[in-house]
């Protein structure tokens, strides 16, 4: 038998991948079949090991400082919130991804300019005095500026892709994505010299003034973050009933199955891509607007670092699936809100967090949690 | 195929936001960097000519300027960038220096410490830029400085506040607002003495000014007594949602927040306060929040906040004819588009006072201005009367006068309610 000392090395010499082949007799020790086994299963092996710290870590964090449960109850609703916004524009990600296999990493930008439009809509509603009136005028206000977010957002969304990928559709697959990046910066770079480098605050509409408060709970749900939620399933909703039980649904499966076989069924190709991007970029508008009146600011970069963010969900949920990037998107919200607090960090480490989570889907489920439908044909 | 791609690319952006973290928070060593690796043949020439700027017959005397027109404070930016050119426009009009006419080299520090780092290697390179007037940020002047030093540039901040700016082993250094440290202090005892508040919990935004001042007052606060709950709360600059974060303060029940940070954030952070049933719970921040854009974020939840501002020491009849001078040029007033300007006016007449004093004419009728004795020139600057006060550098280079002013929103507007020139 080898020393304990001894197997822990080869162990930890074997994870590193860098002695071969194993010894006949430590194959037939039980150390030597953990390790065969470990060296045969190294990415679970390896999540085993993450997640089996990070319970050690909620654990002994929870033994040390124990936040009531009202705490909890309210960085979920904060969470949700967050996934909500997150949710609409991942959706756009995921619609495009699946018909097209290419990211469309300007669309934290499509919403941005939805966000412009939503808050100069707001402006000019302010002036003509709808927004504070009644609370009939004041709704009104709020769904007026939803439409002007996705209007402007789907024309964003639509000239992109007929400037910036339809060319391109027959290039390599990552010609497409270095378009798109620059697109992205064309469109921050656009808003900074058409609005300013100045932050531009939206003021809620009257009925988006105040909170409930549940109870003696100390729960607080602001009307903002209610609306979001809300708004953003049922927006989620609207948007599968589309892609399951419509023509123009179908003409899109069709054509995320395959192209060349959908065109020889009679399908427009071009039409059905220009419409995917109609929907997304419409989602993201509405997710721009949301978001707008919820942080009460919009600035030319406020795409960025939510376009990350659900570009992360849609990955975590699974690319090219829509439930999928609903329920990552949720997911995520509630662990940016829940995870610094129950692994004991800083809130600031939020996005290390949200970013962590995409690096480790990526190397121990890169289909994500729901995409086990599309990864064979797909990947 | 397209998973190793996405894998690719995800890990790509995680690394630029890392990288983009970490660049954040550029400290001095991380700036210092650039100036040992420049080239040079840039520094060279300058050398070969005994540090000195020659300026042809007819040719302006450039002066350099980082100003944060982008980031966290833009509107702070454009109010120094418009104070800075009006300064420049008297200047010019009063003659200039000995013929020659003085121009700006405006450039975007961002507010950051990179971007400050390329600004600051452009200035270097640019052998006829003879002082800065700038950065307008804590951490924009530290990515300044080792820079500047190394090129003999002397800059003068109008704007950055954090000790860390001027010490004794850099001469070039100075600036005209006062420092954190003396804020930090004023604050904490009106907190503690005035108000009566003893559970503190602060925030920051990460930023080197943020940082440096939440830490300045929760030593500050400490030392009178008072309690400062939980570790300090970082917050990141840009981000919008503070609620999470919020939510962790509150259940420390604390009396009243401390920001240590800009505008919008907390603007943001004072709205959102309301939101997750911090509703009595004082807030309270610094000169990167007093300002218009302030109550232009926080709409109704600006209400009763405080803000303090390391005040000029101000002759009311001056600056009433800077702020008509300025509404005059740019259509606004002066305190509706950020708190530096008299400050900004103030850095470039200084650094122009010592031009004049160090400029003189060659044979050629070239202008020859040595770089070391303008340095001198800028550091020895004593008893110049300007928008804030009588001017003199110590040895450090701390030039401002006045004092710290704290005020609370009332009715829409922030109104002094303790502190220097009330008393």
């Amino acid at each position: 038998m080898i020393a304990p000392a001894d197997s822990n090395n080869t162990l930890a010499i074997q994870l590193l991948g860098i002695m071969e082949p194993i010894p006949q007799n430590l194959r037939q020790s039980s150390a030597g079949k953990i390790s065969s086994w470990i060296r045969k299963n190294f990415i679970t092996s390896l999540g085993i090991f993450i997640v089996v710290l990070l319970i050690w870590r909620i654990v002994s964090v929870a033994q040390q400082d124990s936040y009531p449960i009202q705490y909890w109850a309210f960085q979920l609703i904060n969470g949700l919130t967050l996934g909500g916004v997150y949710a609409l524009i991942a959706l756009g990600y995921t619609l495009v991804y699946g018909i097209l296999f290419m990211i469309n990493f300007a669309h934290g930008e499509v919403m941005m300019m939805g966000g412009f439009a939503g808050f100069f809509t707001l402006q000019l509603l302010t002036y003509l005095g709808w927004t504070n009136d009644t609370p009939f005028s004041s709704a009104i206000s709020v769904v007026v500026m939803m439409l002007a977010g996705m209007t402007v957002s789907v024309l964003t969304g639509v000239i992109l892709e007929r400037i910036a990928y339809r060319p391109l559709r027959a290039a390599p697959r990552l010609v497409p994505l270095i378009s798109a990046i620059g697109a992205s910066f064309f469109l921050q770079y656009t808003a900074l010299l058409m609005f300013g480098a100045i932050p531009h605050n939206y003021h809620k509409p009257s009925i988006f003034v105040g909170v409930w408060r549940i109870g003696e709970t100390g729960i607080i749900i602001s009307y903002t973050g209610a609306f979001i939620f809300v708004t953003s399933i049922i927006m989620m909703i609207g948007l599968y009933i589309i892609v399951q039980r419509t023509k123009l649904g179908r003409s899109m499966r069709a054509v995320a199955e395959d192209k060349q076989i959908a065109t020889l069924m009679g399908i427009d190709v071009d039409k059905v891509i220009v419409f995917t991007f109609i929907l997304g970029s419409a989602l993201a508008g509405a997710g721009g607007v949301m978001l707008g009146l919820h942080n009460t600011v919009i600035r030319f970069n406020s795409g960025f670092i939510p376009g990350l963010k659900a570009f992360t969900a849609a990955v975590l949920g699974g690319i090219g699936n829509i439930p999928g990037a609903m329920v990552g998107s949720l997911l995520l919200g509630i662990m940016e809100a829940l995870g610094p607090s129950a692994l004991g960090l800083p809130t600031e480490y939020k996005d290390v967090i949200a970013f962590s989570i995409l690096v480790l889907v990526l190397i121990f489920r890169p289909t994500g949690l729901l995409g086990e439908v599309l990864s064979n044909k797909k990947a | 195929m397209s998973k190793r791609l996405i894998v690719l690319l995800a890990t790509l952006f995680v690394a630029s936001l890392l990288l983009a973290a970490c660049g954040g928070g550029a400290t001095e060593a991380v700036v210092e960097k650039p100036a040992e690796t420049m080239d040079p043949e840039m520094v060279m020439p300058e050398e070969a000519m005994g540090d000195v700027v020659v300026i042809a017959p007819g040719d302006p005397v450039r002066i350099g300027v980082s100003v944060a027109l982008t980031g966290p404070i833009p509107e702070f930016g454009l109010d120094i960038q418009q104070s800075y050119e009006l300064a420049i426009v008297d200047l010019n009009a009063a003659g200039g220096v000995l013929g020659h006419d003085y121009e700006l080299d405006i450039q975007d520090g961002a507010c950051d410490g990179d971007a400050a780092t390329i600004v600051a290697n452009g200035f270097a390179a640019d052998l006829t830029i003879v002082a800065v007037a700038g950065g307008t940020c804590t951490g924009e002047t530290l990515g300044l400085k080792p820079i500047l030093q190394e090129a003999r540039i002397p800059f003068v901040s109008a704007s950055a506040t954090n000790p860390k700016i001027t010490n004794a082993d850099c001469d070039i250094c100075n600036r005209v607002a006062l420092s954190d440290k003396l804020q930090a202090d004023v604050d904490a005892d009106y907190i503690y003495n005035t108000l009566g508040l003893t559970q503190a919990a602060v925030m920051h935004d990460n930023s080197d000014y943020g940082l440096g001042l939440a830490e300045l007052f929760e030593s500050a606060f400490k030392a009178l007594g008072g309690t400062v709950l939980g570790e300090l709360n970082g917050i990141q600059v840009g981000d919008t949602d503070f609620r999470a974060a919020l939510t962790l303060v509150g259940t420390d029940s604390p009396e009243f927040i401390f920001f240590g940070g800009y505008v919008t954030e907390g603007g943001l952070i004072a709205a959102q306060m309301k939101e997750v049933g911090m509703e009595d719970v004082v807030f309270f921040s610094d000169d990167g929040v007093y300002g218009q854009p302030f109550i232009d974020a926080a709409g109704a939840a600006a209400e009763n906040a405080y803000a303090s501002f390391v005040a000029g020491d101000e002759i009311a009849e001056v600056n009433a004819e800077f702020d008509a001078k300025y509404e005059a040029a740019y259509g606004t007033t002066p305190d509706a588009q950020g708190p530096f300007h008299a400050q900004a006016y103030d850095s470039v007449n200084m650094i122009a006072a010592a031009i004049a004093s160090v400029a003189v004419e060659d044979a050629d009728g070239n202008l020859v201005i040595d770089r070391e004795a303008l340095i001198k020139a800028i550091r020895t600057t004593s008893g110049l009367q300007g928008l804030t006060g009588v001017l003199t550098c110590n040895d450090i280079g701390d030039c401002g006068a006045g004092g710290i002013q704290i005020f609370q929103v009332q009715g829409g507007a922030f109104i002094q309610v303790s502190g220097f020139g009330l008393d």
